[in-house]
Order: C-alpha cells, then sequence, then structure tokens
C-alpha cells in the first residue's frame, strides 16, 4: 500500500529516566524485491521488520535486549532487560571502566520525508525493462531483471548523547545478463542502477535505462570473446566503479577501531607512511566535495554527531573510525562510525561513506601510460584481512598492451597487500564515482556508500 | 488470537476473505540470549524477544509475499491487504502452488531450556583454554547464543506442522601474531544441543588455532604452476555450496545456464564422490523438519558415485522444469569418507597446498572461480613445507569435481554438515 507512514515517537517520553549511559531505539527496516528471471516473477516480497531496543553500558560491558512490540509497556520490559544484562556481564568480569564521556544532548530532526512505495510501480516498472531487453536482445541466455528498495527509519534516545529521527531509503534496479559463448559455456554480467531516496522519485521513465542496458549488453558480448587473465603481478588501472571497494576493503576494515584492537595491521602504522603521497581517503559522513553523499549519516547509533572520518590523508595513516568505548580507549574523538542494522541490533563500527580523493590525471594518459597490464571496470565483491591482504572480484575489465586497450577478460580476481600496493598507486584520475548498492558484511549487514577516482597501481591478478 | 495456530488460522481465513484462491502462513516467536566477546573480552550479553510471519497467497495464478514481524490483529489485516495487492499487481505462472496435505506433523528437537550461567562459565572456559594453549591467538570476535524457536506452519490445503527447537552455537572470527607479524584472520561455526563437554572440543577448532599460529611467518609461492589442492571441511562447505548453486539450484535450472543441465543420471564428478543433504541425521543439531513451501523434509541424495541424482529444486522450480523437487531445502551437506587417512592425501601431492579458506570473487555460473588461497599450506614431496600469502588459485569448480585424487578417511562434523579433506587435481596455483 501506499503513504505515508512515519514512526510514532513513544520513547523521548523515558529520555530524563534513562540510566547513563543508555541508548534506546525504535526502528523500521523494509525491504521490497521484485525479480523477474527470463520474464517468471520468481520474488514479489514486501517486508517489515520493526521494534524497539534499549542498550546499557557499565563498567565496560553492554547489556543489550529488543522487543518487536512497541508499546509503552515493552519499551520499559527492554529497559530492564537491558539493564540487567549489563548488570549479569559487569557482577560476573569486573572490567571497571570508567563511564563514557558524555556529548551533551541535542536533536537531529529528520531531513527527509518517510514513504512507502507500492509493489506495482516495482513490478509494472521491471516489466517494462525486462521486455525492452526480451524484444531487443533475444540471443541471450538469461535475463534477470531485480527491482529493490530497502530503508531504514530510526528514532533515537541517548541519555548522554545526541537524539535523532532519521532515514535512509535507497533502491535499485539490477539488471543481470547471461549469454552463451563461442567456446560451449556462459558468461554474465550484472549493473545495478539507482541510489538514496524513494523507487518513484529515481525511477520515473523506463526509457532512461535503455542506454545503460545497451552499454551493458555490448560489454556482455565483448566478454563472451573474451580472455582469461595471465595470472601474476600485472600494472593496471581501476575504473573509478573499483575505487571504492579498493577503500573499502583494502584501507577500510583494518582501520576500523575494533579490528585494529583485535589486531589488524593498522595497530602497528598509525602515523606511518602506508600509501603515495597521492592518497588522501576518507570516511565521509554526509557532505563531500560540497555535495550530499550517497547514504548521509547526520548522528549515529550511540547518539554522536557524525563528523568525516580522514583515515590516510597524503600517504599517512591518520586515524581509525570509533565507536564511543573504541574512541575512549584510544583517546581519539568519537566521529559517528557506529551503526546498527536493524532495531534488534546492536551499533557496531561501521564505515559510511568511504572514498579515495580525485587526483590530477586523465583516464586516457593512465592507460596509455602501461605497456603490459589490465584496464578494470567491475567489480562483484570483495574482502579485507587482518593482514591487510585483500581481494575483490572483477568481472569486466580489457587487457591494455602498449597502451592501448585490447580484448576484454573473463572473470578474475585481483588482491594485494593494502599498505604496499596503494604505495605503488602513481596515478589517480580528476573525476571520481560513488556507488551505494551493496551491503557490508560485518556481524549484521549494512548499506555503505563508497567511491573514488580511477587508480593506476600494481596488484596481483588471477587467472590461468 | 492467542495461540501460533489460533493466529495462523485466522490469517489464512482473512487471506481467502480478501481474494486468495490458495495460501500458506508460517508463524514463529522465540528468544535469543547472546554472549559477545570482543578482543578477547567480554563485551555484550544481548536478549531478543522475536517473533515473525511470513504469508504466501495466490491469487489468479499470481503470487505475493510479506514477512513482517507484529503478530497483533492490525498488523496482520494490514499485511493481508498487502499481499492480496501485491498478488493482483503480479504476473501470473502456473507453476505457482502450495503443498498439497501428505502427512502433517509435529516435531521438537534440541535443548528447550537453556542454561545461561553454564554457557557462561563455558565461555569463560573457553577463553581460558584459549590462552593457555594457543598463546598467540587473539580472539578479535567471538559470538555464543542459545535459540529457542517456536513455530506453526500452515495453508489452505489443511497442511499443518509445528516446530518447537533449541540450540547453542558458537561463532568465532580470530588471527595470530607475534609483534607485528600476524597471519590472516580465520572463523568458524558450529552448532550444538549440549553443555557437557568443553567447547574449544567442538568441530575442527583446535586444528585451526594451531594452524593459525604456524601462520604468523608465511612466504608466496613462486611462480605459476597447474598441481595439486587438499581442501579441509572448513572450506570445503563454501566451495560446495558455490558449486550447488551453480548447477543443480533453481535460477540456473530454470533459465537453462546450468552446465548440468541435461546431466541427471549422468557422471558428473569422480566416482569417489557422493554427496547428501541429511537434515534429519543425528549428527545434525534442530536440522530443518519441513520446507518454506510446506513438504516434510527427508534426507536426499545429490550426488552418489559421482552420478548426479537430484537437483536441489524448489517444488516451483520444479514445476517449472518437469524435474523432481528436492526433499528438503538445508545446507546440511554430507560427503561420503574415503579411504585414504589425511596423512596419505598429504603424500601423493608432489607440489600443490592444503587450502582452508578460499576469499575469491563471485564464480561465475560455468564455475571458473580464481582467488586468494588463505590460511594455507604449500605442499612439495609429500610433506608440508611452509605457510604460504599472496597466492591466487584459479580452476573451474565442475571439471574440480572430475579430479578427485582422493578423500580422506576422517570426518569433521561442526552440527551442521559432516565433511572429509578431498584432493583435487588440476589447479593453477600463482605466486606474486
Amino acid at each position: 500500500m501506499g503513504g505515508k507512514i512515519v514512526l510514532e515517537d513513544k520513547i523521548s517520553k523515558f529520555k530524563a529516566s534513562l540510566l547513563k549511559h543508555t541508548e534506546l531505539r525504535a526502528q523500521v527496516n523494509t525491504r521490497r524485491n521484485v525479480t523477474l528471471l527470463n520474464g517468471n516473477l520468481v520474488s514479489n516480497l514486501r517486508s517489515d521488520e520493526s521494534g524497539v531496543s534499549a542498550r546499557v553500558y557499565k563498567g565496560g560491558v553492554y547489556g543489550f535486549a529488543s522487543s518487536a512490540e512497541y508499546t509503552d509497556e515493552q519499551i520499559k520490559a527492554v529497559l530492564a532487560a537491558a539493564k540487567e544484562n549489563a548488570e549479569f556481564m559487569d557482577t560476573r568480569i569486573r572490567k571497571n571502566k570508567p563511564a563514557l564521556p558524555s556529548l551533551g544532548t541535542g536533536k537531529k530532526e529528520l531531513l527527509h520525508n518517510v514513504r512507502d512505495v507500492e509493489q506495482k510501480v516495482f513490478i509494472d516498472f521491471a516489466k517494462e525493462i525486462d521486455a525492452y531487453i526480451s524484444r531487443k536482445y533475444p540471443n541471450l541466455a538469461s535475463r534477470t531483471i531485480s527491482a529493490r528498495s530497502d530503508s531504514m527509519e530510526k528514532l533515537l534516545v541517548v541519555s548522554d548523547g545526541c537524539d535523532s529521527h532519521s532515514i535512509i531509503p535507497r533502491c535499485y534496479i539490477y539488471i543481470f545478463l547471461t549469454a552463451n559463448t563461442n567456446d560451449g559455456t556462459t558468461v554474465e554480467l550484472f549493473k545495478p542502477l539507482g541510489g538514496f531516496g524513494y523507487f518513484d522519485e529515481l525511477f520515473t521513465n523506463p526509457d532512461a535505462l535503455h542506454d545503460e542496458i545497451d552499454k551493458l549488453y555490448s560489454d556482455l558480448m565483448k566478454k563472451a570473446e573474451g580472455v582469461y587473465c595471465d595470472a601474476g603481478y600485472k600494472d593496471v588501472v581501476m575504473h573509478p566503479n573499483l575505487a571504492g571497494i579498493l577503500a573499502h576493503e583494502a584501507v577500510g576494515h583494518t582501520v576500523e577501531a575494533d579490528l585494529v584492537l583485535g589486531g589488524s595491521v593498522a595497530a602497528h602504522n598509525l602515523g606511518k607512511q602506508v600509501a603515495s603521497e597521492l592518497v588522501t581517503m576518507v570516511d565521509f559522513a554526509h557532505t563531500a566535495l560540497g555535495e550530499t553523499v550517497p547514504l548521509p549519516v547526520y548522528v549515529d547509533d550511540e547518539g554522536t554527531p557524525a563528523e568525516d572520518a580522514v583515515l590516510i590523508k597524503d600517504g599517512i595513516l591518520t586515524g581509525y573510525m570509533n565507536n564511543r568505548e573504541t574512541a575512549q580507549h584510544f583517546g581519539m574523538k568519537p566521529q559517528g562510525n557506529a551503526r546498527a542494522f536493524l532495531f534488534s541490533d546492536e551499533p557496531l563500527i561501521r564505515m559510511r561513506n568511504t572514498a579515495i580523493l580525485p587526483g590530477k590525471d586523465k583516464l586516457e594518459d593512465m592507460i596509455a601510460s602501461i605497456d603490459d597490464g589490465y584496464y578494470l571496470t567491475e567489480t562483484n565483491n570483495g574482502q579485507a584481512d587482518t593482514t591487510g591482504e585483500f581481494m575483490f572480484g572483477v568481472c569486466m575489465g580489457y587487457e591494455i598492451k602498449n597502451g592501448k586497450l585490447g580484448r576484454a577478460i573473463r572473470d578474475t580476481t585481483i588482491s594485494g597487500v593494502a599498505f604496499e600496493m596503494l604505495k605503488t598507486v602513481d596515478m589517480l584520475s580528476d573525476d571520481m564515482v560513488w556507488l551505494s548498492s551493496g551491503f557490508c558484511g560485518k556481524k549484521q549487514p549494512m548499506p555503505v556508500g563508497m567511491g573514488g577516482p580511477a587508480v593506476k597501481c600494481k596488484v596481483n591478478i588471477g587467472g590461468r | 488470537m492467542k495461540t501460533k495456530k489460533e493466529i495462523a488460522a485466522y490469517t489464512l481465513e482473512a487471506l481467502k476473505k480478501a481474494g486468495a484462491d490458495h495460501a500458506q502462513c508460517i508463524i514463529s516467536s522465540g528468544k535469543v540470549d547472546e554472549f559477545n566477546v570482543d578482543g578477547g573480552e567480554f563485551s555484550l550479553l544481548r536478549s531478543l524477544f522475536n517473533s515473525s510471519i511470513a504469508i504466501k497467497a495466490l491469487k489468479d495464478g499470481k503470487k505475493g509475499v510479506i514477512t513482517a514481524n507484529k503478530l497483533d490483529k492490525e498488523s496482520i489485516d494490514n499485511a493481508v491487504k498487502q499481499c492480496i495487492a501485491a498478488a493482483e499487481s503480479s504476473v501470473s505462472d502456473e507453476a505457482e502452488s502450495i503443498a498439497p496435505k501428505i502427512k502433517n506433523g509435529d516435531f521438537v528437537s534440541g535443548v528447550l531450556t537453556p542454561d545461561k550461567d553454564k554457557l557462561f562459565d563455558r565461555l569463560q572456559e573457553y577463553l581460558s583454554d584459549l590462552k593457555k594453549d594457543y598463546p598467540k591467538i587473539i580472539l578479535e570476535q567471538m559470538i555464543s547464543k542459545y535459540i529457542h524457536s517456536e513455530s506453526v506452519f500452515m495453508n489452505t490445503n489443511d497442511v499443518e506442522y509445528t516446530y518447537t527447537y533449541g540450540n547453542y552455537d558458537i561463532s568465532t572470527m580470530f588471527s595470530a601474531h607475534e609483534g607485528e607479524k600476524s597471519s590472516s584472520f580465520n572463523g568458524y561455526y558450529a552448532k550444538f544441543d549440549s553443555l557437557d563437554e568443553k567447547l574449544m572440543d567442538i568441530g575442527m577448532q583446535r586444528t585451526l588455532y594451531a594452524e593459525s599460529e604456524q601462520q604468523i611467518d608465511t612466504k608466496t609461492v613462486s611462480g605459476k604452476f597447474v598441481g595439486k589442492v587438499i581442501i579441509t571441511p572448513a572450506c570445503l562447505i563454501d566451495m560446495l555450496l558455490i558449486a550447488l548453486g551453480n548447477f543443480v539450484s533453481d535460477s540456473t535450472i530454470i533459465d537453462g545456464t546450468s552446465p548440468w543441465k541435461s546431466m541427471l543420471g549422468k557422471q558428473v564428478a569422480s566416482e569417489k564422490l557422493s554427496i547428501y543433504t541429511k537434515p534429519l541425521d543425528e549428527r545434525v543439531v534442530c536440522g530443518e523438519r519441513f520446507t518454506g513451501e510446506g513438504f516434510m523434509s527427508e534426507n536426499m541424495e545429490i550426488i552418489k558415485d559421482g552420478v548426479l541424482k537430484s537437483f536441489m529444486l524448489s517444488n516451483y522450480g520444479s514445476r517449472k522444469t518437469g524435474f523432481p523437487r528436492a526433499l528438503n531445502s538445508s545446507h546440511n551437506l554430507f560427503v561420503d569418507p574415503g579411504t585414504m587417512s589425511l596423512n596419505d592425501l598429504i603424500k601423493n601431492v608432489d607440489r600443490g597446498i592444503i587450502l582452508n579458506r578460499f576469499s575469491g570473487g563471485q564464480p561465475s555460473t560455468n564455475g571458473d572461480f580464481s582467488g586468494v588461497a588463505k590460511n594455507s599450506f604449500l605442499v612439495e614431496n609429500g610433506e608440508i613445507s611452509y605457510a604460504i600469502s599472496e597466492t591466487m588459485i584459479s580452476g573451474n569448480l565442475a571439471d574440480m569435481l572430475k579430479n578427485i585424487i582422493g578423500i580422506s578417511s576422517e570426518t569433521v562434523s561442526d552440527g551442521i554438515t559432516v565433511l572429509p579433506y578431498i584432493l583435487f587435481d588440476g589447479i593453477t596455483i600463482s605466486g606474486k
């Protein structure tokens, strides 16, 4: 059903009675998924999850409780259960840590409207896209169109921090195409299109997607005739589509303060040169280079007003991303990285909109500077490691031979050790691309934004 | 409306009144108590009071699905309305259906009365064992919980199941450290229904901790070669799930892109390989008793002696393609053990690696994969030489399953799967 569904504020009245330190949060997560597989509607899902949770800090441990029922009675019950859990832990562990420093008070009001979009809108749009592809490209082995949206609306009251009412809605159309190849196998390629906002705001005209679909098909045909990479240590230019995942996987995770405490490589590198002087990397809160970022965060789920976290400045590792507790531990300022996914989840240290800042080079000069290497244009996943050794999947790219683009390549994986690989960065393009379609996986999933320019560097590439 | 059965009956009646020709509904409620350890120290105790409802309605062959977590009358009335609206906007598909009534059942499994204090004591003991036995390990995170769940399935064909279960689980993420050097992180997950034994002794945790301590000093493999790979049980589950997802699941059988689409009853793997899903096996903790589509779960063969016996299709996928549906929808994978010991497998490797974790790009439907060999060792002339880093492997999953040299007689059980070590040949291994 369409219409407005703003979360009713039943929690502010408890503010004065909260123990220090307590977070009380009411939240609604929505998810819509319409998927057409070769014209068959294989998913037609609407999901709403909502409820209330409380987290209480005592002596260095937290107690947390949540309930799907959002009534005054249940709010009191989760507050009592969270307190009881904190006491259960505190009496057995006795860390005797001091209270978290107060962040004062204040409230950030809702900045974006809260709406729901009817399922018919998703289905009709997906059908139009599917019809265009099936009509224009009948030779495809398979096509999948998935129209999806998700949103997180949160009401937060904190005993000693900033309260807030926020919403992050995003929606995407995923187009997956599969083609047969001459060697009797298949190749596939996908493209997510969308971003922050509601489906009927972002997708008003199916025709507007035709150029992207045509390009996707054209890339797929090149990939069908593509070659396997020659495995080894290579010069590459990464398209800006890859810079974000490089920032996120190679560096971002290693400088999350909880992972630093867990033994990440960043623990030994604060203040040291970890990248070429060209590299500056920031986890942006809500505004970057004068524009709103893809998934803006104004106050995090511990009541910390969000500000940018500068992680690498001119190649020097300058900071970590913290929650209130790790900020106290490291003597740093919390900058609003504690984020929870569902009402029933506790805040964890998460990235927000992590980007490498653009440089001064032109993409064509970067490609021209390589004699034998690869130009990598699309990625599908990635993973970081304690040691800084990251990898990500590459699903589209080209050979570079004597400064010119050659044949397309088949799926591959690239890897490197972050703080070694970043020192090989010798060119950055003067433009940047933001992406926000994915979920970052830690204990909980989380929508994150990532971005950056084209990057020239050396990496290990998988192949045959 | 108090019991879940009453709520389910009310929901189905409301769906029929609103115009559904057929409908099904699953109602669940439960409680979770979860202990968290971060950076080796207890950090959080988390209690969840859960409820959920999932409804599916068919109207004129068109499907709508709603999931929500409120069980009051107003929320259910709203969910019913939304479900019918979603179905009405949908696309008609003759393959859509609900399960027929065959035999209803009430199931109970696991431990229904948790012992929170004892679980805490076992976890404290775990931290102390870890410190004593594996002093170089930093436990980045450990999450251990007790889950209690009660659910009811009902549909308009009078199918009715209930399932009440309770189990514990443990999930860890860790790495070994010495000065500024560290191993790669590794992790483990296991389910259990008793606190009688030390949690450290579940599954292959001790092996992984001991190996991580040996992986602080690593070298890259020199050059590129085609060699042998022993895949450990902890890594095998990931590789098999990717292969089965690409080759025998709904999406690639329905759209015909699976390389195994015409291989039912034919040889797809080495005759040494037999794979099953067995949610009812006694080593599986609180396994599936009925599928989300309303069929009672049974154990099944997927590959027997290398011959493809069944796809893993949903009932929808089955009706869409004409092939039989899977007898369960679990991921409780079992692989029959072989005749060689793990030591004999290692002796059979002239040059290759022991792969403990694969960190790679999403493999293609055709089975091509490439990625980094993590937490792994180089094997030369039948002996383990050293721990490796910055080493990539690539190959094709379908080819790999045909190219099995041996399967270990030892298996590892983690409450979810029972898997051996498998020695594969023909994998490209490349260093820096």
